[in-house]
């Protein structure tokens, strides 16, 4: 039986014990009338059988499925000739490959013939290993299929057993739920653990080429290096500062735009706009926030910076045709929505009794927002806030559409610059060795980044707790 | 247009319904034909009374009955609400607190408010008291803010439990204290009508007697009216008691008369726990 087939069979024995728990725990009542004197009702003893009939099977299951693997290749690597044994780790590979491949495509009969026939031996031992494989794949499905039925069946029977009238089928269910609970938030937390440790190794490899001191004081930014001993062009210098600055002037203009504009777009929402216009201009809004960011991307190269530039040459400045500004401004508008949707939320989540109380001092409407409805959403605002520099910090497609891939290092808003996730883009797109500090650094890159955003929810948080702690 | 005039038309044939006395001799406020709506729903019907100065009028009647709606009316609190319109004449002293020239936010200045809940900003007990002060521009310098938030606080009974914590938080407070500290923010702006709704429903029985003390002392320099669901607050610190029933003003007299002979069956009802 095949596991996704097994599977199956596991949902509806786990279905059928969910009834047969009912039926047991009843029986052991003595009847449906006398379903009172048990201590939990009878569905609960249901949803433990069918946990408890479900839950461990399923572990089985998948331990048996991803060791399964392992231990059939070194069953079969073990039967082959000695001379195909000591070959390197990736000849041997190659070898299973090939015998793997035998094995599903061929049926038994035609191996078997296959190793009969052949003239030369080397061939008859691949024959005679596919055979083999085909024998342990078989056996191994075999006795997964028994194992997994056995426990899902013999638990359900042990605790079946076990079920009396006191029996706390109830509190036994309620462990295993919380415990579903904890693995799954386990699960979230060892995947982004698994995404930190495996950029952070890259990183320490790229580490090992070059300098980090060079890495994170350089201001040199050309990745090319040579590939032959004799080229030119590729110096190969790996200083992040450039892009580092260049995501931060590039975040820090979407901001500027984004912050007062989102703000007032949300404060005016929620204090001045009537019902009827709010439930037309909200959804309006956040429409900005579904465009494709390509489409942003498109619009910031081929209409904003244009315009920019033609308004720049008319007062005699000197405008780079792709500029930090046009893809600033056009990524400011992309968060707009972000912000003026969740500091609309928590402008709106201040109890009315603070506003009543202010107006009722006296205070004016704007007053009111700016003294008391403000002070009060803070930490929602400074969250929306935060979230929003986090999206302009990762986004990628304006700044590679409108801003340009020059690294130049400068803070003049309308030069080309060039930020971290474009960089990151380039480095691994297209044909790349997987061992060249090019290749590297872009994991380095993304470790960088990932320490500054860490870094900024962190302070934000302090802030608003520091705030909280002065006003709460 | 038309609707409307035969309404008024009709409720002052029911004006003759409002038994005892409405009027002061020395009226704060004079409030005739106060109409209410909610949307199409009415929820005052033709009111007509006095504010005497320096005493505290009681708005008393069971839930729903429009007594805070009355009582929002007299600093145009009803204005924050879509959906809500009034009529009538409210006069403060010589003026129409509701003429379109009136501007809201000075009169909210001279006709404070205390709510249901204890309300404090989540600022710093100074900040709360001084908020009012600032922002009307009260004062040129911060010794003169010291000496306002000082003496409100004093006012308030406050200032001797928290005088060595001002610039702790005020939600920090417990409840009766909070509720004085509401207090004292609203006589910060030295308001001349303190509106009361409900003041003290969300306290303690001590915090309670401490509030309608100060209620008591504050008569002397403010005009107050309370609304209040304890009959026997409104019998303690109210000289005039004003019972209102589904949206209309039943009766109203000096308290001593309404809580011992009232006129009405309605006010007799209810005082006496029959009904409400």
């Amino acid at each position: 039986m095949n596991s996704t087939f097994l599977f199956a069979v596991l949902v509806f024995l786990s279905l059928f014990s969910y009834w047969f728990g009912i039926k047991r725990s009843l029986t052991v009542a003595g009847g449906i009338d006398n379903k009172k004197y048990l201590d939990c009702l009878p569905e609960q003893f249901g949803l433990l059988t069918a946990m408890v009939c479900g839950i461990p099977a399923l572990v089985a299951l998948l331990v048996f499925n991803s060791a399964e693997q392992l231990v059939v290749e070194h069953m079969i690597t073990s039967t082959l000739p000695t001379h195909i044994q000591t070959l390197s780790s990736i000849d041997l590979g190659l070898y299973l490959n090939n015998i793997h491949s035998m094995a599903s495509s061929e049926t038994a009969l035609v191996l078997i013939q296959g190793a009969k026939e052949a003239s030369d031996s080397a061939v008859q031992t691949q024959y005679r290993a596919a055979l083999e494989l085909q024998t342990l794949n078989n056996n191994a499905s075999w006795l997964k299929t028994a194992l997994v039925l056995m426990i899902a069946v013999g638990s359900v029977i042990v605790l079946v057993g076990k079920f009396s009238l006191t029996y706390k089928a109830r509190q036994k269910s309620e462990t295993i739920i919380r415990g579903i609970l904890v693995a799954s938030s386990a699960i979230a937390i060892l995947t982004t653990l698994g995404i930190v440790i495996s950029v952070l190794f890259e990183s320490i490899q790229f580490f090992k080429s070059v300098p980090p001191t060079e890495f994170m004081f350089g201001t040199q930014w050309s990745p090319q290096t040579a590939m032959r001993a004799d080229q030119v062009g590729g110096s190969g210098s790996f200083g992040a500062v450039p892009l580092f600055a260049g995501t931060m002037l590039i975040t820090f203009i979407a901001m500027l735009l984004a912050v007062p504009v989102g703000l007032m777009v949300a404060i005016y929402l929620s204090q001045y706009a009537s019902a009827k216009l709010r439930s037309i201009a909200k959804p309006m809004l956040e429409v900005l926030a579904g465009i494709p960011t390509v489409v942003y991307g498109f619009f910031a190269a081929l209409t904003v910076a244009p315009v920019i530039r033609n308004v720049g040459e008319y007062f005699g400045l000197s405008v780079a045709s792709e500029s930090a500004l046009a893809a600033g401004l056009v990524m400011g508008t992309m968060i707009i929505p972000f912000i003026s949707s969740l500091s609309e939320d928590a402008i709106s989540a201040v109890p009315k009794p603070l506003k009543e109380a202010s107006l009722g001092m006296g205070a004016t409407h704007s007053e009111t927002v700016v003294k008391v409805l403000l002070p009060a959403a803070l930490p929602g605002i400074v969250g929306a806030i935060l979230l929003a520099i986090s999206r302009a910090i990762g986004e990628t497609m304006i700044v590679v559409m409108a801003a340009g891939m020059a690294a130049n290092l400068t803070a003049n808003p309308l030069d080309s610059v060039t930020t971290v996730t474009v960089q990151i883009v380039t480095l691994l797109t297209g044909d790349q060795e997987f061992d060249s500090p090019k290749t590297l650094a872009a994991f380095a890159l993304g470790l960088m980044l990932f320490i500054t955003t860490l870094g900024l929810n962190i302070l934000a948080l302090k802030v608003v707790q520091k705030y909280r702690e002065q006003y709460d | 247009m038309n609707k409307i005039e035969i309404k008024q038309d009709l409720s002052q044939i029911k004006l003759t319904e409002t038994v005892g006395n409405i009027y002061a001799d020395d009226a704060k406020m004079s409030i005739r034909h106060a109409n209410v709506f909610y949307g199409k729903k009415q929820a005052i019907d033709n009111v007509s009374l006095d504010l005497a100065k320096n005493q505290v009028t009681a708005l008393i009647g069971p839930s729903g009955c429009g007594k805070s709606t009355f009582l929002r009316c007299l600093n145009r609190m009803n204005d924050t609400i879509d959906m809500c319109r009034v009529t009538g004449q409210f006069m403060l002293d010589t003026q129409d607190i509701h003429a379109k020239s009136l501007d809201p936010v000075l009169l909210r200045a001279r006709v404070g408010m205390v709510f249901q809940k204890p309300n404090p900003f989540p600022k710093s007990i100074y900040d709360n008291v001084a908020y009012g002060p600032r922002i009307h521009g009260l004062t040129n310098s911060k010794t003169e803010l010291d000496e306002i938030v000082e003496t409100s606080l004093q006012k308030a009974g406050l200032f001797n439990e928290v005088k060595d914590r001002l610039n702790d938080s005020g939600t920090g407070l417990s409840g009766g204290q909070q509720q004085r500290l509401c207090i004292a923010r609203t006589i910060a702006v030295s308001p001349e009508v303190i509106l009361m709704d409900e003041p003290a429903s969300a306290l303690d029985p001590i915090a309670t007697a401490i509030i309608e003390e100060l209620i008591d002392e504050l008569k002397e320099k403010y005009t107050i009216a309370i609304v209040t669901h304890s009959m026997q607050q409104a019998a303690r610190v109210s000289q005039h008691t004003a019972y209102f029933h589904m949206g209309k003003l039943v009766e109203m007299g000096k308290t001593e008369y309404i809580f011992t002979r009232p006129s009405h069956k309605l006010t007799e009802n209810y005082i006496t726990g029959r009904f409400g």
